[in-house]
């Protein structure tokens, strides 16, 4: 810490109506680190970054860059000031190529024309000596999520930007990209550059940083020093309480079968088999997980069990009532509540207020409709009792799903999905994007449904979640179910394995086993 | 595909096209003798041209507009606007300021849809539709006002007005220069009867001789489009934010300021169409004169993917449909011919393809128009007013490139939020 300071700020507030994202905040950042800033999803790691790069103005509190008192009023000020951004959801338009990208706003000039010879020349002699490996006159649409990262890290490199901001810079990478930016971070970080990295995976947070202030409810809890803090204390930081953990009591297994599924195949969009004749049966008040590498048919099974793709072959039973050739609608209406892996294409209207995402799916039943009539009072009643029972923090059942942080939003999915009592919940990813504290909800709530008779089939990524939660749990490869472990005897270890294909059941799984995460999952505490 | 340079091969190719569609209808013209001689002659293309010109100005102020992210259907009205200015400068004060003040009537109609959309955030649509009823009641108010007490004029149209004049093309077809009289090298040719040869000449002869020094100017604005939006970092900017305003503000871009001057200027280029139909089309102001032109132009903005050469190749074709009725109804029927070899040439390609499906479907449209066309011998009298809107509808359908608006093309901006 005897380096100098690149950027302080000292008791920033920011108020939202409603909310204060911002309580006093306090951060400094030295020279050539690579400072984390973590905290829970709604913690204002994001509002603070967005008032350091000039996009909204704190009401208190004062910030220097380089020792100047500074105080902007747009991204251009803080751009002058040597500060670059890069955006959580990237801020590249995909209709224009990467050197238009690039140089907008700070484009060079010959005789009134874009010089597109000299900005192509600095794009390459950037990439070069950062090692971030771009083509100029590529279409943005093109390029995959790593490089769109790349275009976006060039783009504040080419404003001479000496601070760099990344917004959840992995959230949308897979492991080897997330490789090849920690890389490039440290290439950035050796030529001098200081680096604000926001984040909430903590594995990450610990491999990369130096140096780390955690957030939590708008404040400042502390800032550690990376090298002497384990992921659990950083965790206990952020939410400020000893940790939730996803493990339960013993359960005692009832022998009703609610969902029965039997040899069911289904054929992909071209033709090859995507399910290969899947058995699989969940008894009440059981939760039945499903592991695999995504992409091994994990999509299909939950698009098949809701009627979203049509059977090949096979059957499926709820409650003793074949299924397997019912519409959406009725399955439903018969008792599948469904919590999609993407909650944004798939579980919400991102621009509708909260009362009318609580009607989706329940748009027939009372208490929404009557008869073929939406039911207002009726509707926002039971959007209320959503929003107090499963706890979304929200400052109104008119606000948009759009204002609600991620946890938020799932909260009120699980909520509208539970609030009908189905017999079987269908829950793809429930915790994936969310942050500590939310997940904890909804383990607790799914818990809490399981003992009230409620089957779960529980698609996850997440290795701990589905052994702490799952009572049986099958793994997936290829399309079709390759193992039945018992969760009380499994290790993640051993799932990693089954998932990979490299276990047999039976198999001495101590040997060469892949790692304890397999790609795509996301770190828990 | 967001750059459209002008380099030598492209515009060689647009020549060979050209060329091509020539030598097509000049077969067809074979084909068609003798009920038809008028499918390819001067007059047509000449007509062809002038009629193209307000269509292509609507289509480039829908460029400049909807390239900058606002939907701009308000140019219909922006047009009227252009009128009636048009028409009100060119008796005031002489024909090119009519020009100039038809252009800022447009403008003005484009301002207030750049205060309402971008200042005020009102839906585009409801916007441009509120233009579109305001503006020809403005226009009959100032008629009440300026033109009924003028001797030929009313409240429904002005006295009439001179036109800007017009020019032969020195050399090509026999032009002035400097006083003296050079010749008139496509005319000649043009005159020579050779098969198809002099009717390519005939055309070249039709646009450029006798042609209105503000064609000339419009034509101008079609590369000067291109040029400052896409060679200008003024244009990047405009496109930015009709792409990604967000990201453009990220940079430091005053987005708002780009959307509020590419509207205008789109206010301006319809203002300029509006005027042009007014000062040298028909020498007149009358109420409605602009007959949709406004949409149409905005058809063409869609046909030409959302850039100013493909726009301008989609009011030539209006213009063509258009001259075609116009002038030579027996015409339209050989157009019956043209368009059932163009669908079957379709269906053909479909075929090689193997899209059975939609080479059935072609064949299907292709079997009755040559019937039609065989058994007849002229269309019924309804038919020809409506042909270029047939026309227009028919390419939209056929045309087979992937078409890509501007990502934020209509959706409202509001600084700091997503």
């Amino acid at each position: 810490m005897s380096e100098p300071t690149a950027v302080e700020l000292t008791g920033i507030t920011k108020r939202f109506p409603g909310v204060v994202a911002n309580d006093d905040v306090h951060l400094r950042v030295a020279e050539g680190e690579i400072h984390a800033v973590v905290g829970e999803n709604g913690a204002g790691k994001s509002t603070l970054m967005k008032i350091l790069y000039g996009m909204l103005p704190p009401d208190e509190g004062t910030m220097a860059v380089g020792g100047d008192d500074v105080r902007f009023t747009s991204p251009a000020e803080a751009i002058a000031a040597g500060i670059g951004m890069v955006h959580q959801h990237f801020m590249l338009a995909d209709n224009l190529t990467v050197l238009e990208n690039v140089i907008l706003g700070a484009e060079p000039r010959r005789r009134g024309t874009i010089d597109r010879a000299a900005a192509r020349s600095s794009i390459k002699a950037l990439g070069a000596s950062y090692g971030l490996d771009l083509h100029p006159d590529d279409l943005v649409e093109t390029l995959e999520v790593g490089e769109r990262q790349r275009v976006e890290i060039i783009k504040v490199l080419y404003r001479g930007a000496r601070v760099l901001i990344l917004d959840e810079p992995t959230a949308v990478l897979v492991p080897q990209e997330v490789e090849e930016l920690f890389r490039n971070l440290r290439e950035l970080k050796a030529q001098g550059h200081t680096i604000i990295f926001i984040d909430h995976k903590l594995e990450e947070v610990l491999t990369i940083a130096d140096t780390i202030t955690v957030l939590r409810q708008g404040r400042t809890v502390a800032t550690v020093d990376a090298d002497g803090v384990t992921a659990q204390e950083l965790a206990e930081l952020m939410i400020g309480s000893d940790l939730p953990s996803p493990s339960v009591a013993p359960h005692v297994t009832d022998d009703h079968v609610t969902l029965s599924v039997s040899g069911v195949s289904v054929v992909g969009d071209d033709g090859r088999e995507v399910l290969t004749d899947i058995d699989l049966t969940i008894h009440r008040g059981e939760i039945l997980g499903i592991a695999g590498v995504e992409g091994n048919g994990q999509v299909e099974l939950v698009e098949a069990l809701l009627g979203l793709r049509a059977l090949a072959a096979g059957g499926i039973t709820l409650e003793g009532e074949s299924i397997g050739d019912w519409p959406v609608r009725r399955r439903r209406e018969a008792g599948i509540g469904y919590v999609p892996e993407d909650r944004h294409r798939r579980g919400l209207l991102l621009d509708a207020p909260l009362w009318e995402n609580a009607m989706l799916g329940h748009q027939t039943s009372r208490p929404f409709a009557r008869g073929p009539l939406i039911d207002r009072p009726g509707a926002r009643g039971v959007t209320q009792q959503i929003v107090d029972q499963f706890d979304v923090r929200t400052p109104g059942i008119n606000t948009t799903a759009q204002a609600l942080s991620g946890g938020n939003q799932q909260k009120l999915l699980i909520g509208r999905e539970m609030i009908a009592e189905p017999r079987l919940l269908v829950a793809a990813h429930p915790t994936r994007g969310i942050d500590v504290g939310a997940q904890a909800a909804v383990w607790d709530r799914l818990r809490r449904a399981r003992a009230d008779g409620l089957a779960v089939l529980l698609v996850s990524a997440d290795l701990h979640e589905l052994i702490g939660l799952a009572d049986r749990l099958l793994v997936m490869l290829g399309g079709r179910i390759v193992a039945d472990l018992d969760p009380a005897t499994t290790t993640p270890r051993l799932l990693g394995s089954h998932m990979t294909g490299a276990g047999r059941p039976g198999a001495d799984t101590t040997a060469s086993g892949p790692p304890d995460d397999p790609p795509g999952a996301e770190s828990s505490p | 595909m967001s750059t459209v340079p002008l380099r030598e091969s492209r515009v060689l190719r647009w020549m060979l096209m050209a060329l091509g569609v020539i030598i097509v209808l000049s077969l067809t013209q074979e084909l068609a003798r003798p009920e038809t001689t008028d499918l390819v002659s001067a007059g047509t293309a000449a007509s062809t041209l002038r009629r193209a010109v307000p269509i292509l100005l609507a289509g480039l102020g829908g460029i400049w507009a909807e390239r900058a992210g606002v939907v701009n259907i308000g140019l219909e009205g922006m047009m009227v606007l252009g009128t009636w200015f048009g028409a009100w400068g060119a008796l005031e004060f002489g024909p090119w300021w009519g020009i100039a003040i038809g252009i800022a009537g447009g403008a003005a109609g484009g301002l207030l849809h750049a205060v309402a959309t971008v200042g005020f955030g009102v839906d585009h649509i409801v916007s441009g539709v509120a233009i579109n009823i305001l503006a020809p009641g403005i226009t009959r108010f100032l008629s009440r006002e300026f033109f009924s007490n003028r001797p030929g004029g009313g409240i429904t149209q002005s006295p009439r007005v001179e036109s800007v004049g017009h020019v032969d093309i020195p050399f090509l077809s026999g032009g002035d220069l400097f006083g003296w009289s050079t010749p008139d090298i496509f005319g000649w040719l043009a005159d020579r009867g050779w098969f198809i040869v002099s009717d390519v000449f005939a055309v070249a002869s039709g646009v450029t001789s006798n042609i209105s020094w503000a064609t000339l100017l419009a034509l101008l604005l079609v590369p000067a489009t291109v040029f400052v939006l896409w060679y200008t970092p003024f244009g990047l900017r405009v496109r930015a934010s009709g792409e990604h305003p967000v990201a453009a503000d990220s940079l430091g871009v005053n987005v708002y300021r780009m959307k509020y001057t590419a509207v205008v200027v789109s206010g301006g280029m319809a203002g300029f169409g509006g005027a042009f139909i007014a000062i040298e089309q028909t020498g007149i102001y009358r109420e409605a004169q602009t007959q949709g032109r406004g949409f149409i132009g905005l058809a063409t903005v869609i046909f030409g993917n959302w850039r100013p050469v493909g726009a301008f190749l989609g009011s030539l074709l209006f213009g063509f449909a258009d001259a075609l009725q116009l002038r030579d109804r027996t015409a339209v029927h050989a157009l019956l011919l043209l368009a059932g070899v163009a669908v079957g040439v379709a269906a053909l390609r479909a075929l090689k393809q193997h899209r059975l499906s939609t080479a059935g479907i072609l064949l299907l449209v292709t079997a009755p128009m040559l019937w039609w066309y065989a058994v007849t011998d002229k269309v019924m009298g309804e038919l020809p007013p409506v042909t270029p809107h047939i026309v227009t509808l028919l390419v939209l359908v056929l045309a087979t490139s992937r078409l890509r608006m501007p990502a934020a093309n209509g959706l409202r901006y509001r600084r700091g939020q997503e």
